[in-house]
């Protein structure tokens, strides 16, 4: 199991150095001048010319490319040529909220598509699995950009019940923080108004992002359900006079929850990308946004920093599910 | 089932604790109501020395003062810092006498070496505002009078001067080089602080979500709408989707928003409580023409599609809310002339010009660039399409990210056929908008066509150098003729501007010279309970 974890953690690093250089070269083979830019509409060329300095944007490509990954290995990625705060800053304040928006959005997920798929597969055919199989495919099916605007419109401005966008109200302060996370620090603190704002500010975008990983996890958990409630032991079980419901929760579910514990890894690292298109929607303050507003700014710094982080974490939790899969398993620990 | 009854009730009390208040119709700090302003642009640095757009200089003027200010419609000039100046009779020496209770936040006063030392930085770090006056003004060549007197030696007359000078915001020099790391002037520092006199400072600044600054009570200069009724502050929030703007001010989140698109404006302009300001603007939208290279270095050629265009269809694309130009210059601008024989849509002048041309018959196929997502720039490559069909012009319609525009119309081997390019003059003097086609400006996105014109030239040299207004109109109109002859662009419309506000919102003030969407703060305030 060791040797396992360090190969892991030795792969998990260089994929991580091939993803770095790969970006960099990548934003940067790309057209635009993010120093002309930056250095406004009327700069002068000279003007131009001291940005593109004083970003070392002048020098050759390869020798930016040789400085950028010598700094990257001592945890420096650079500053940002439109905010010209350092990237590592940035993503140290925008990481957290897109954390707490795709943790919600996973619970969300997994708090409804588990139990969904369940009774969708004990009550197969039945009204209850068309809707959730029509539930399904809309999650699947329904384009995030405009499913968000559509539940503003209607849950924000007509029913107002829930805000348009943001993480707080404007006056509202975030609670001192212990681990960034607004819906935790804030409950941790005792703070129970300030968690009240974030949780009516984080409903709709975690809808939003949860809804295809919803989806997902509805359809897996209901087809591997479907094939173990007709499978011997169920069989037995039933023969055995314990009652339907113990089946399906005790016996049934544990059985069919492997399947959907790889999807919830994958689907973690999606909703990570996923966050570009809802955190725009919802000026959620996040690295999505980030890497946005970045992006068409031909800010690579803060660019290759979102792209390292969202790859960091979408090869971190498969690294974990695949350790989680080889515990379960001992075949699979004995395989590798 | 218990396991389940329970998780419902747990979910249901989760989205009962979520469910948010009714919106409050406006923020409040202590007794007094805060505007809050949706815009879909960050402000990444405030230094006024070092970048200036739209959103960033709205705060900018926010928290600091200039010697000048423009105000109102059509733009003027008025006394800020400066209660007077006089010129030399040569123009090359402006001398300003600033007013005596002018104090910074932290209560330093205004004074002549403030002055001196805001000008010297901003020609120094030469950022931002520094291509204004570089070219006339050394940074060693700012003299001070005396404590409450400056005065500016130029290198040789600049008419526009003045014009450029409600855009140098004078920060207070103790507390720059207090804050200086590693000889930068204070360049980190005053990225996210603020060093002014304005009528705001500072408060709370979180990148990429908000900005808020708090009014100073005891503004040196007083408050238009008095004291009880100014604002507490300003809030600007970054709201990045019209869709999500129009919420946002229905919902009565924001109080005022200035980027829905034109459909939006009229749906909400039914809607009870809001309040739309449409004003003409002074930005240009025009077709840029590589006159060097390409198809589009013939005369005729581009002489031809400026006659087949469909001008009316420009302005119905802004449902109307749009004027045609009736010259290169807007009309806001001093030493504007009505061009006569200005194209409008003839197909058969059209005809008659693409017959004289290198294509007779046509059977070509030209790029037009705009800016990817810019809906209405967009529609107008669809109009021209139509338009140039009768001509067998093709048109291949290319949406592109700002930059990657910016940098392929920056030299003349790249830059399009046909660009879409939007343009806001920095000041109402005929130089800010002549310069763009002397051959200085090749390289910026404004003077993507490489017109070049030697007796223009010379004529916009002349004029920005000449202390006399009589033969400066003289040579405008003249340069403002000859563009039109030369036809280096597809003479294009001037879109209003627009912003739509809670109705409670009062003190809007309009002033064309602002950027798109640009909005004085000082004189806004909330008339509600």
């Amino acid at each position: 199991m060791l040797s396992l974890t360090l190969r892991k953690i030795a792969v998990l690093i260089g994929t991580m150095i091939g993803l770095a250089a790969l970006t960099f070269l990548i934003t940067n083979v790309a057209p635009g001048d993010p120093a002309r830019l930056v250095a406004g509409p009327d700069a002068t060329n000279d003007m131009v010319e001291t940005i593109r300095v004083e970003y070392g944007l002048d020098r050759p490509l390869i020798e930016q490319f040789g400085i950028y990954m010598g700094d990257l290995l001592t945890g420096d990625l650079g500053r940002s040529i439109v905010s010209t705060r350092p990237v590592i800053d940035d993503l140290a304040r925008y990481v957290p909220a897109t954390l707490e928006l795709v943790l919600v959005a996973m619970l969300l997920g997994v708090l409804i598509g588990v139990p969904f798929g369940m009774l969708s597969a004990v009550y197969r055919d039945k009204t209850l699995d068309q809707v959730t199989r029509i539930l399904s495919i809309s999650g699947v099916a329904l384009p995030a950009f405009w499913f968000g605007i559509l539940l503003q419109l209607f849950f924000a401005v007509r029913l107002e019940w829930l805000p348009v966008s943001g993480q707080l109200p404007l006056t509202s302060i975030a609670p001192e923080p212990i681990t960034h996370l607004i819906l935790v620090d804030s409950l941790l603190r005792g703070d129970f108004e300030t968690f009240r704002e974030a949780l009516s500010h984080i409903i709709l975008p975690a809808v939003v992002l949860s809804f295809p990983c919803l989806a997902s996890i509805l359809r897996v958990n209901r087809a591997e359900m479907i094939e173990v409630l007709q499978s011997d032991h169920i069989i037995a079980a039933r023969a055995h006079g314990i009652s339907a419901a113990r089946i399906v929760t005790v016996y049934a579910l544990k059985n069919a929850l492997l399947p959907t514990l790889a999807m919830i890894g994958l689907r973690f690292g999606w909703m990570l990308g996923s966050t570009v298109l809802v955190e725009t929607v919802f000026d959620w303050p996040g690295i999505g946004l980030y890497a946005v507003s970045s992006s068409l700014a031909s800010d690579f710094k803060p660019v290759i920093g979102v792209t390292l982080v969202i790859g960091f974490l979408f090869m971190l939790t498969n690294t974990f599910v695949d350790l989680a899969y080889a515990w379960i398993d001992p075949r699979l620990r004995s395989a590798q | 089932m218990r396991n389940w009854l329970f998780g419902v009730a747990a979910a249901g009390l989760i989205v009962g604790m979520a469910h948010a208040d009714k919106a409050a119709a406006f923020e409040r700090v202590g007794d007094k109501k805060v505007v809050v302003f949706g815009g879909r642009q960050q402000i990444p640095v405030l230094d006024p020395h070092v970048r200036y757009d739209w959103s960033t200089r709205m705060m900018q003027q926010a928290v600091y003062d200039a010697l000048v200010k423009y105000e109102g419609d059509p733009a003027v000039i008025k006394p800020w810092l400066a209660k007077s100046w006089e010129t030399s009779a040569d123009g090359k020496t402006w001398t300003f006498h600033l007013v005596d209770n002018a104090k910074f936040h932290n209560g330093d006063p205004v004074d002549a070496e403030a002055i001196r030392y805001s000008f010297e930085r901003g020609l120094k770090l030469n950022k931002g505002v520094a291509w204004m006056l570089k070219d006339f003004l050394d940074p060693g060549s700012i003299e001070i009078v005396d404590s409450k007197t400056v005065r500016f030696n130029l290198k040789t007359p600049y008419s526009a001067f003045l014009s450029f000078l409600p855009w140098w915001y004078v920060v207070n020099p103790k507390e720059v080089k207090a804050n200086e790391v590693d000889g930068d002037d204070g360049q980190k520092w005053l990225t996210d602080h603020a060093a002014g006199s304005g009528p705001f400072k500072l408060k709370r600044w979180e990148p990429n979500v908000l900005y808020e600054v708090e009014a100073v009570a005891d503004y040196w200069k007083g408050w238009p709408q008095g004291e009880q009724n100014r604002p507490g502050g300003v809030i600007y929030r970054i709201v990045r989707e019209p869709a999500v703007q129009k919420a946002a001010l229905q919902r009565g989140e924001v109080d005022i928003v200035e980027g829905l698109t034109p459909d939006d404006y009229v749906q909400i302009a039914k809607a009870r409580g809001i309040t739309i300001q449409d004003h003409p603007g002074m930005t240009t939208f025009s077709i840029k023409f590589n006159t060097q290279q390409g198809p589009t270095a013939d005369k005729n050629l581009r002489k031809a599609i400026a006659y087949a265009l469909d001008y009316n269809g420009l302005v119905q694309i802004y449902n109307g809310a749009a004027r045609l130009q009736t010259s290169p210059f807007p009309d806001a601008i001093r030493g504007y002339v009505n061009v006569p024989g200005i194209p409008r849509q003839d197909l058969a002048k059209a005809k008659e010009y693409l017959a004289k041309s290198a294509y007779p018959n046509g059977g070509l196929t030209l790029e037009y660039y705009h800016v990817a997502g810019l809906e209405e720039a967009r529609r107008i490559g669809l109009l021209l399409l139509d338009n140039l069909a009768p001509l067998g012009i093709k048109v291949d319609i290319r949406p592109e990210q700002w930059p990657n525009m910016v940098a392929k119309g920056s030299k003349v081997e790249t830059s399009p056929a046909m660009s879409s390019v939007y343009v806001t003059p920095i000041s109402t003097d005929p130089d800010a908008v002549a310069y763009q086609y002397h051959p200085n400006s090749y390289g910026q996105y404004f003077a993507m066509s490489f017109y070049k014109n030697d007796a223009v030239t010379a004529m916009i040299d002349k004029a920005r150098r000449s202390n006399d207004w009589d033969e400066r109109a003289k040579l405008y109109a003249d340069i403002q003729a000859q563009i039109v002859e030369d036809q280096p662009e597809v003479i294009g419309m001037m879109q209003d501007r627009r912003w739509a506000h809670r109705d409670y919102l009062k003190g809007f003030q309009f002033s064309p010279v602002r950027f798109t969407g640009e909005v004085d703060l000082y004189p806004l305030w909330i008339d509600a309970k």
